[in-house]
């Protein structure tokens, strides 16, 4: 009885589909905007290059870069999910702190590799589930839903080390970060990253839980009433959100060889920037996945040539601001033109 | 994070206090000074009169400051004539005066404060000495030395001192020696003082120059990467002092990391870890500055002695001094069995 | 009748909004002292005029003169300036803010540079308050703590602490009760008395007779009238000027024989929601289009939307094939087979960062999907078929839809249902904001739709779009069925007489509005009324789209 589209009628010629022009220009737009970040990432890589030749442009260097971008990297990913459907996830960076904590315990630290590696992620993803439980169902805004969840699981996790320091004596995860372990002269933590950062662009661009979540961010009214199921989008953004801080928190242990209750600090700011920078509207409904990770490797390029010119504090906190707000009128600039 | 004001000896006996003590002053038997504290026989093992002393400290969100509050509890036990009221801690200011004002409602002989911060808990420890209950300040202080009787702390400018002058007496002999520090969280004073010690220190060394200084955040995850930048940008040096033995965990991951072998490392503080590393003697890390969290214990010695009117054993005052700034020593492999009881996690 | 100059005169005053001319050369002149009645239809374009008047709309083109010098009301303040103080029906208040707050709001009493709070404040406040026979509000009261009626004094009061020469009240009885109306038309009085003007729009005849002293009829964005007597002109008189059309629509014709024989796609029993509507039975079979006529606030729209599922209903159920959906579920109307086009397209069915390929495909995504993963070849290729079976401008799907006309944007959101493969079509008001040539399109589309086996629901505020595409209707009166008839032995004037019943345009003839059908005048009359006027739409039907009037405005 369903009668799907019937076959055009009428005098309208059936052409074969290619890529209509419209659909390149609208691709087209979209790599400007990515190439203006292109753009500034170039620049800022120019000044190290000037700067601090040597230690700049060095294998050493990039793989240095790209290990510090993993962690914060992949929270992002998940984080221009959320942003992307109009929510807003603020606990990432506690969920990242609890995880990491709960992953190296000493009765965790029991189970190896594999035990720390699950409890990271689990502990992530029951976060992400309370977080997306409360925000879909329960009706509660995510940015106060996310803010309780700050402040629990920072608390929670203060009370499992009571503020020291769990250091982790398993091998295989300490091998995991040095360089032994580089495959190709490529880090692991880079690898997950790039594999986090692919998975990522593709689930948002090519699939339905993609287009379910720009359609949610775009206009959740219109959503629902188109049929898709808005809340449980919502918690498998959040779900999501806390997979990518279970997969963070994991990398971070086997950077920093520990678990400590501070972990994460202000990562939800760092990853909202990002996002921001790199071209997601905070309104939601409309997301990228590559100008996220390109914001990503701008703010740690940025930290990088800092510390490689020994730029103090007060300093580095200027320019980075300064730069953060020039990156958006570059991108602003160069997309209006276009 | 401990004290952000220096008083290097500064205090005087302003504090015109009689409340607590009593006229005749009984001398302790108190030898004093031992960081080990845990390990020392208590002050006046003879039971006194007894003392209610109220402890409020800050939020145990770092290792050094559950390790005050461990210090605090442990001592106390030991003194059958010393009841602890304690806190929970808070880094709410109101929140802390709030606990404060409770603990002088509820009369207790001696106040033991741990500001969270010092200048914004200076009223209430003015209350509490015109209500007659004597304070004793640990580590942060307060703004007026009217706010406190005694102020017992330790000493970040000593630290860097003592870091620096370590470090130049290693490398004495080593023309145009290179030295990197890895600071803690600027935003506060002591990284500064801390800082201002170790250059003083290195100015007596001529062959040492700074190369470079870059400040993390007292975590261990800004400790790996600050460190790995800073190896990154600095491909030999001889030296590296950083700041706190927390962020340490992280800096000696990304030493590690890097596979560098090639340089000294100095802590500081005195974390467990730090300790252990030392005595094992098969990395960079040769040796950490103390800024003792043994200080806790120490005040519950010294409000024990205001509560029941003694002074401190060993010296040949009747009274307590008004203030006590803690040396900072240097912990190495000859040392460190000693202290490693007191090493905090 | 007025030796004197007149105090306003608009002249020439053309406003368009993109589709729609709002005003098209209206001529209006005000004199002081004098109660000025604007009449039409919705959409006839007063909401356009008097925000012109206002200062909140720039006109296209047309001359303003007031007190005899051309003038620019370049901004609300503007206006304000000149003496020109306009009471909105959609109060525009500050709920968060005391009343004497509200009344000074962006005219504070200062001091060095400082607000003045506190007593002169409320007591000039209090004064005012007096002044409107309403002493007993509180100046310092929270305004969200009063009622309408209340608020409307505040609204005046408002108004009158400026030195104002010419008040706007927007159908400012719509929420009062007779008592209450009494006491506003003793301030117009007084205000009139004191050589204020007043441009009083009402839909209520029997009120304008009262108080008026001159009535000008809009109707199509023109003034089809201008400075009748307000006492005088008969009803007849009125009523024809309102109503009579120029504009016909071509509208397809209906088959021959209506698809009685067949079984029922959407049946519909005791649906009801509390306080909305109740007792809704509905079948609609296949090939056919049923018409909901009936005001705002009948609960045209809440019926439509609780068939959907996008409200839970108190009490009845829905069934598609005879299957009963789960109530308060789109999903599951969705799947069974039902789309809905909704009446706030922008708001409700369209994402408008995104092209209409993807609006299109939206409920349908899953299909072009294995495993998640969407083909988006095929993807393309379908919306492509669905928007040419359509005729959707410009023929390639890859178009943001932001960039698509009114009319082509509602053929996106049919294409949706249709490529979704839908079974029963709901429509809520699918012409709003599609200009007039496009909408012969429309009715042409959403025929074929029916005549290919869709059943189509139709709500509309225009009641000939209701006459004219339905082959059945539904009239609906305070939530509840009054009359189902074939279209074709309907008219206009038997269904608004129907949806009004009682109130004064539909009794036309009777010329104080109170001899009419429904005596009863007072209370039922007052509510529908109210409901009629709550966003200025549809009282009588309309032959002009909505969109001019501000909704799209804005």
């Amino acid at each position: 009885m369903t009668q799907p589209v019937s076959p055009p009628r009428g005098a309208d010629k059936v052409t074969p589909v290619s890529e209509p022009p419209a659909w390149r220009a609208l691709a087209f737009r979209a790599d400007v905007r990515t190439l203006s970040l292109l753009g500034v990432l170039a620049v800022l890589i120019l000044i190290g290059g000037v700067t601090r030749p040597d230690e700049f442009l060095d294998t050493r260097n990039l793989q240095l870069v790209l290990t510090q971008a993993s962690v914060i990297g992949v929270v992002t990913v998940g984080m221009t999910f959320v942003i992307t459907s109009g929510g807003i996830d603020l606990s990432v960076g506690a969920i990242v702190a609890l995880s990491s904590v709960w992953a190296t315990t000493v009765a965790t630290q029991e189970f190896g590799f594999a035990g720390i590696l699950f409890t990271a992620v689990i502990v992530g993803v029951g976060c992400g589930l309370v977080n997306g439980l409360l925000i879909a169902y329960g009706g509660i805004v995510p940015f106060i839903a996310t803010l309780a969840m700050l402040a629990s699981a920072r608390g929670l996790a203060l009370q499992i080390t009571d503020g020291s320091t769990q250091v982790v004596t398993v091998d295989s995860i300490l091998g995991l970060g040095e360089r032994d372990a580089y495959v190709l002269g490529i880090p692991p933590l880079v690898l997950v990253f790039a594999f986090v950062t692919i998975t990522g662009w593709l689930v948002l661009n090519r699939t339905t839980f993609g287009r379910r979540t720009v359609a949610v961010g775009g206009n959740a009214e219109a959503a629902r009433l188109a049929g898709i199921d808005v809340r449980r989008q919502r918690l498998y953004l959040y779900l999501l959100s806390g997979l990518c801080c279970g997969i963070a928190a994991f990398l971070l242990i086997v950077l920093s060889g520990s678990g400590q209750n501070t972990n994460g600090n202000l990562y939800e700011l760092d990853a909202i920037a990002a996002a921001i920078i790199g071209g997601t509207m905070l309104s939601g409904g409309r997301g990228t996945i590559t100008g996220s990770v390109l914001g990503v490797l701008i703010f740690t390029t940025i930290t990088n040539l800092f510390a490689l010119n020994n730029l103090q504090t007060d300093v580095q906190q200027i320019a980075k601001g300064a730069i953060i707000v020039a990156a958006v009128l570059v991108q602003r600039r160069t997309a209006n033109t276009t | 994070m401990p004290q952000f004001t220096s008083r290097r000896g500064l205090l005087f006996g302003t504090a015109a206090v009689s409340a607590g003590a009593l006229l005749t002053g009984c001398t302790s038997n108190e030898s004093d000074d031992d960081p080990a504290a845990a390990e020392q026989t208590a002050a006046d093992d003879k039971p006194g009169k007894a003392v209610t002393i109220g402890f409020a400290g800050p939020q145990a969100d770092h290792g050094w400051l559950n390790a005050i509050n461990q210090n605090a509890k442990s001592r106390a036990e030991r003194y059958e004539d010393v009841t602890l009221e304690i806190t929970e801690g808070s880094n709410d200011t109101a929140q802390q005066i709030g606990q404060i004002e409770t603990l002088i409602n509820k009369k207790v002989d001696v106040l033991v404060v741990l500001p969270a911060d010092g200048k914004a808990l200076t009223q209430v420890g003015l209350k509490a000495m015109r209500a007659g209950i004597p304070v004793v300040n640990l580590d942060r202080i307060f703004n007026s030395p009217q706010a406190y009787r005694c102020w017992i702390g330790g000493d970040n400018y000593g630290m860097g001192l003592s870091a620096g002058h370590y470090i130049g007496e290693q490398l004495k002999d080593k023309g145009n020696a290179r030295v990197v520090e890895l600071a803690g969280l600027d935003n506060l004073e002591l990284t500064k003082q801390r800082t201002k010690g170790f250059d003083d220190a290195l100015k007596n060394y001529p062959n040492i120059e700074k190369v470079a200084r870059q400040a993390a955040e007292f975590t261990v995850e800004s400790g790996q990467a600050k460190m790995a930048q800073l190896l990154q940008a600095q491909s030999n040096f001889d030296a590296l002092w950083n700041h706190d033995d927390d962020q340490g965990v992280g800096a000696l991951r990304a030493i590690e990391q890097a596979g560098r072998d090639d340089f000294l490392m100095v802590g500081g503080a005195g974390a467990l870890s730090a300790f252990q590393a030392i005595k094992k003697d098969d990395g960079v890390l040769k040796a950490t500055v103390l800024y003792p969290p043994t200080m806790a214990a120490s005040a519950i010695d010294l409000a024990r002695a205001l509560g029941q009117g003694k002074g401190v054993g060993g010296l040949a005052e009747f009274e307590i001094p008004s203030s006590l700034t803690l040396y900072s020593a240097v912990v190495d492999k000859d040392n460190v069995d000693q202290y490693m009881p007191t090493g905090f996690k | 009748m007025a030796p004197e100059p007149p105090l306003l005169t608009m002249s020439g005053i053309t406003k368009s909004f993109p589709g729609v001319r709002a005003l098209d050369g209206v001529d209006l002149d005000v004199q002081a002292g004098e109660v000025h009645c604007l009449l039409g239809q919705n959409g006839a374009g007063k909401s356009t005029l008097i925000k012109v008047l206002a200062g909140a709309h720039q006109p296209d083109d047309g001359t303003i003169t007031w007190q005899g010098e051309p003038v620019t009301l370049k901004s609300p303040i503007a206006a304000m300036r000149l003496g020109i103080a306009t009471i909105y029906q959609e109060l525009d208040l500050v709920e968060g803010l005391s009343v004497a707050e509200n009344v000074h709001l962006g005219h504070e009493p200062t001091a060095a540079g400082f607000v003045v709070r506190g007593k002169a404040s409320r007591a000039s406040t209090a004064a005012l308050l007096k002044r409107l026979g309403h002493p007993e509000v509180d100046p310092a009261r929270l305004v969200g703590d009063l009622s309408a009626a209340q608020r409307q004094i505040v609204s005046m009061a408002r108004a009158l602490s400026h030195d104002v020469r010419l008040i706007v009240m927007d159908e400012p009885s719509a929420a009062l009760d007779p008592d209450e109306v009494d006491n506003l038309f003793r301030i117009v009085g007084d205000l009139t008395a004191a050589g204020v003007a007043v441009v009083y729009i009402s839909h209520r005849l029997e009120e304008i007779r009262r108080i008026g002293d001159r009535v000008t009829v809009l109707k199509d964005g023109r003034a089809v009238a201008g400075g009748l007597p307000a006492k005088s002109t008969p009803t007849r008189d009125v009523v024809a000027l309102m109503t009579g059309r120029n504009v016909e629509y071509v509208f397809p014709d209906r088959p021959l024989a209506p698809a009685a024989g067949t079984t029922p796609v959407l049946q519909v029993r005791g649906l009801a929601r509390d306080g909305e509507f109740e007792a809704f039975d509905l079948e609609v079979r296949p090939g056919e289009i049923v018409g909901l006529a009936g005001l705002v606030g009948s609960g045209r729209s809440e019926i439509l939307e609780t068939i959907y599922g996008a409200r839970k209903p108190s009490a009845g159920q829905v069934s598609v094939d005879g299957r009963t959906l789960r109530p308060g579920s789109v999903r599951a109307a969705v799947r069974a087979g039902l789309g809905l086009a909704p009446e706030e397209r922008k708001a409700q069915a369209l994402l408008m960062l995104e092209s209409v390929t993807r609006n299109v495909s939206v409920s349908s995504m899953s299909r072009f999907a294995r495993v998640g993963w969407i083909d988006r070849g095929a993807e393309f290729r379908a919306a492509r078929a669905a928007t040419r079976e359509l005729s959707l401008r410009p023929d390639n799907p890859a178009v943001p839809v932001r960039t698509l006309s009114g009319g082509n944007q509602q053929k996106a959101v049919l294409a949706r249902w249709l490529l979704r493969g839908c079974r029963v079509l709901l429509l809520d008001e699918p012409t709003r904001g599609v200009d007039v040539g496009a909408r012969a399109e429309l009715y042409a589309v959403v025929r074929r739709l029916a005549d290919e086996g869709l059943a189509v629901l139709l709500v509309s505020s225009e009641v000939p779009e209701v006459l004219g595409l339905a082959d059945r209707v539904l009239v609906l009166r305070e939530g509840r069925v009054v009359h189902t008839a074939p279209a074709r032995e309907l008219d206009e004037h038997r269904v608004l007489d129907l949806v009004l019943e009682g109130s004064p345009v539909a009794s036309a003839g009777s010329p104080t509005g109170s001899g009419g059908p429904a005596t009863g005048a007072g209370r039922p009359a007052t509510r529908a009324d109210r409901s009629a006027t709550g966003s200025d739409r549809s009282a009588t039907g309309s032959d002009r789209p909505v969109a001019g009037e501000g909704s799209q405005a804005s």
